[in-house]
């Protein structure tokens, strides 16, 4: 061990006297770089799927995708954009751990002269800047949720719950989107009236959405349909519902299409799911990044549409095969 | 003969004399600091694998560039620079440009700023009709494909600083944001080193985090008009956080020795109940609206080493003598050590107790403010799992969770054995998943080692 401190110190000493050759390179380096991401977290298979394809089109562009997972807390993620500064990455994606408490570390990257890009989640203060903000078009896809809903229940009317995650943006747009459809459909005056009569948290996980579901449907046994934020907060609610013996009355709408998500939609225990493209945010992120280094305008924001996937599409599926 | 013998025998006894001084002095050193040949061992260990080129900017790598195109193209160089729009780049790009004119070359133009801003300066160029000799960049603004995308350009020489090889681990940068990440877990781990020494546990440190910075940003929002709020409001408020997280330690201690329920019960209740409060109190949300005097507590500079390092340092300094020096600190030992034994001599265990929880609240309260004021932002987000990293820099740093044994130093020391690790795991690009692996690994060798080293002595020294 002491060896090895001596071995540095050796190594350290040598490394300032020994300057490499003089640099009269062409114009295209062999490599262009590092890109440091740091995700919200790689436990989830959306931001597995986001990594993979940024992995896979910053190789074919020649740079190399440095990725570390934030697990949620924002000061690990502080610390590792820290760490991508001194390593000198040419560019830095994230999702923000939180919309605000980001900026101090956006700050610092943005005095080291290395340009921020967010996907998924946006940061929302204004110290530090972030070039562009590549994501799912989350009130789009609450709309086409709120309209799948309307299949269900907007000819009958009906009681309904919503299963929201309101510490996190993008799940308040979906269910704002959501709501507007509603909201139309009952100032319309055509069809039913949908009554929204729970809107509880669901933490956008099973275990969350499995109590919040149990409880809506105590206080509600006669509640039509529940639209959850997330594929497993509605595969929770799933759990609750078939618990409960409900699970023919009450249908479920989720959103996102994981994988989960999709084989459930294909054994009719979700309805439908108004679908992100991760791959899509994934590549269309690293195409931001290339476009600015060519120095072209690079668009502020970047949304990718969801669509609507039903039991039809699920049946056709061959990533479900 | 007999000469011979006496040689022998003085020759044993300075051995003797010898092994005496090592048992004396480097011995309970190695016993106490022995991770600090593991922390030394890691810092090599990562120097070694971190050793990678450096690009050099800055005005004297701008001078540098100057010389080297006039060394090639003489007075007839006519040069492109391009950096970015940060401090060094400025320097650089301004050295570069002021020794070329010096030397009588032509700088054409002159830009700091983004790719987008250099493909406007070359179009300028291009319209106007000059055409550049030479293409004058750094490292990271040679990369910007924008070149490639215009003839003026395509095939132009570039020219960019000398690269040099050194440790990304050992860059002054880096080892600062080692220790300045690591300061809130080594500021709190205090605290903890003390309660564990007690033989008790504290689990409620990192809701207390949650909670300091909460109230602290609330009271400044709410009562002291936000980002408009002066100094002695951020004082006041930094008080408020404090002294909130010291009366629930002291609730902590309370419980503990006078309803005579274990720590680990008391504060894994104390953990949930101040965690719900704050989530409560700042309904779920952060809380960015505060004044900037709040921020330099966690984000300024006191001669260039950062406010959480220096505050660290202290705390430590303070600690030490606090536990080597104090009565106090022979108290927290003996109760450690064996609590029947300190009752009947007489350490008055009750307030010895309370008070070790309330140190430890405070310091966590203090490690809330400060991540707060760094991350500029109350959260009830924060300090999530901190009790458990808290409690491995306590271990790895050699403190035995039976109590009665361990050094505050020692928990530095393992503080910053989890930082490097961290922080090198991450500069040499080690996959997310395994780096939880590693670090529960040597979690347990620490552990493990640590029990070898103290029953080699222990069977000694019963010898």
């Amino acid at each position: 061990m002491i060896v090895a401190v001596l071995w540095t110190l050796v190594a350290g000493c040598g490394g300032t006297s020994t300057p490499e050759q003089a640099t009269n390179t062409p114009n295209t380096p062999t490599t262009r770089g590092t890109i440091g991401y740091s995700a919200l977290t790689l436990t989830n298979p959306f931001f597995q799927e986001i990594s993979a394809n940024m992995r896979e089109a910053a190789a074919d562009a020649g740079y190399e995708l440095l990725e570390v997972s934030a697990d949620s807390d924002v000061k690990k993620q502080a610390d590792q954009i820290d760490d991508f500064i001194v390593r000198g990455v040419s560019a830095i994606i994230l999702n923000p751990a939180d919309s605000q408490s980001i900026g101090p570390a956006i700050q610092k990257a943005n005095a080291a002269g290395i340009p921020v890009f967010t996907n998924d989640i946006a940061y929302a203060g204004d110290a530090g800047q972030v070039i562009s903000h590549i994501a799912t078009d989350n009130l789009q896809g609450g709309r086409l949720a709120g309209e799948a809903m309307l299949e269900l229940v907007g000819e009958t009317g009906g009681k309904i719950a919503i299963l929201n995650f309101p510490q996190v943006e993008s799940c308040q747009l979906r269910v704002k989107g959501f709501l507007e459809i509603v909201d139309a459909h009952n100032t319309s005056g055509r069809g039913g009236r949908i009554e929204i009569v729970a809107t509880l948290d669901g933490g956008g996980a099973r275990d969350k959405g499995h109590d919040a579901a149990r409880d809506a449907v105590q206080s509600n046994p006669d509640l039509a349909a529940i639209f959850a934020i997330n594929d497993p907060s509605a595969l929770g609610a799933y759990a609750a519902l078939e618990a409960a013996g409900k699970h023919d009355q009450i249908k479920l709408i989720g959103f996102d299409g994981q994988t989960i998500g999709k084989q459930a939609i294909r054994d009719g225990k979700i309805y439908c799911d108004p679908i992100q493209f991760p791959d899509q945010i994934g590549k269309r992120t690293i195409e931001i990044v290339l476009q600015y280094f060519r120095g072209d305008e690079v668009p502020k924001e970047v949304l990718i549409p969801t669509k609507l996937y039903r039991q039809t599409d699920a049946a056709a599926d061959p990533s479900l095969k | 003969m007999a000469s011979q013998q006496d040689s022998r025998i003085s020759g044993e006894t300075e051995k003797r004399a010898a092994a005496l001084r090592y048992s004396r002095w480097l011995q309970p050193f190695v016993r106490d600091y022995g991770m600090l040949f593991v922390l030394l061992g890691l810092i090599g260990l990562f120097s070694i694998l971190t050793y990678t080129e450096q690009h050099p900017t800055g005005s004297d790598a701008g001078q540098q560039v100057a010389r080297q195109i006039f060394q090639q193209q003489g007075a007839a160089a006519r040069v492109l620079i391009v950096g970015r729009p940060t401090e060094e780049d400025v320097a650089f790009t301004t050295a570069l440009a002021d020794e070329l004119r010096q030397l009588g070359a032509t700088v054409l133009s002159v830009i700091n700023g983004d790719p987008a801003a250099a493909r406007g300066a070359i179009l300028e160029l291009s319209e106007s009709g000059q055409q550049p000799t030479a293409l004058a960049v750094n490292d990271v603004s040679s990369r910007w494909s924008v070149f490639a995308q215009f003839p003026t350009t395509r095939e132009l020489p570039s020219f960019k600083p000398q690269s040099y090889y050194w440790p990304n681990f050992l860059k002054r940068s880096n080892l600062m944001g080692v220790a300045n990440q690591t300061a809130v877990y080594a500021i709190i781990a205090i605290g903890m080193t003390l309660v564990i020494l007690t033989g008790g546990i504290d689990l409620s440190v990192g809701s207390l985090v949650a909670l300091a910075s909460v109230v602290s940003a609330l009271f400044l929002r709410d009562y002291q008009g936000g980002a408009a709020a002066g100094v002695s409001s951020v004082i006041g408020a930094t008080l408020l956080g404090i002294v909130t997280c010291m009366v629930v330690g002291g609730f902590n201690g309370v419980m503990i020795t006078m309803f005579r329920l274990p720590p680990f019960i008391v504060t894994l209740g104390v953990m949930l109940m101040a965690s719900g409060l704050a989530f409560r109190l700042a309904a779920g949300a952060s809380i960015p609206e505060l004044p900037r005097a709040y921020f330099w507590l966690g984000g300024g500079t006191v001669s260039g080493i950062p406010n959480p390092i220096l505050m660290m340092v202290l705390l430590y300094a303070v600690a030490y003598v606090l536990m080597s020096r104090t009565v106090f600190g022979r108290y927290v030992y003996a109760i450690g050590s064996n609590p029947e034994a300190a009752r009947l001599s007489g350490v008055p265990i009750t307030p010895c107790l309370i008070g070790v929880y309330m140190i430890s609240g405070c310091l966590a309260g203090l490690g809330g403010i400060v991540l707060s004021s760094m991350l500029q932002a109350g959260d009830p987000k924060f300090g999530l799992m901190y009790e458990l990293e808290v409690i491995a820099s306590v271990v790895v740093g050699g403190t035995s969770l039976a109590g009665g044994r361990g050094k505050v130093l020692g928990t530095l020391i393992g503080a910053f054995i989890i930082a490097v690790i961290k922080n090198g795991m991450n500069l040499t690009n080690i996959d997310p998943f395994n780096q939880k692996i590693v670090l529960g690994a040597v979690l347990l060798i620490a552990v493990w080692l640590d029990t070898l080293k103290r029953g080699r002595w222990n069977t000694k020294s019963i010898r």
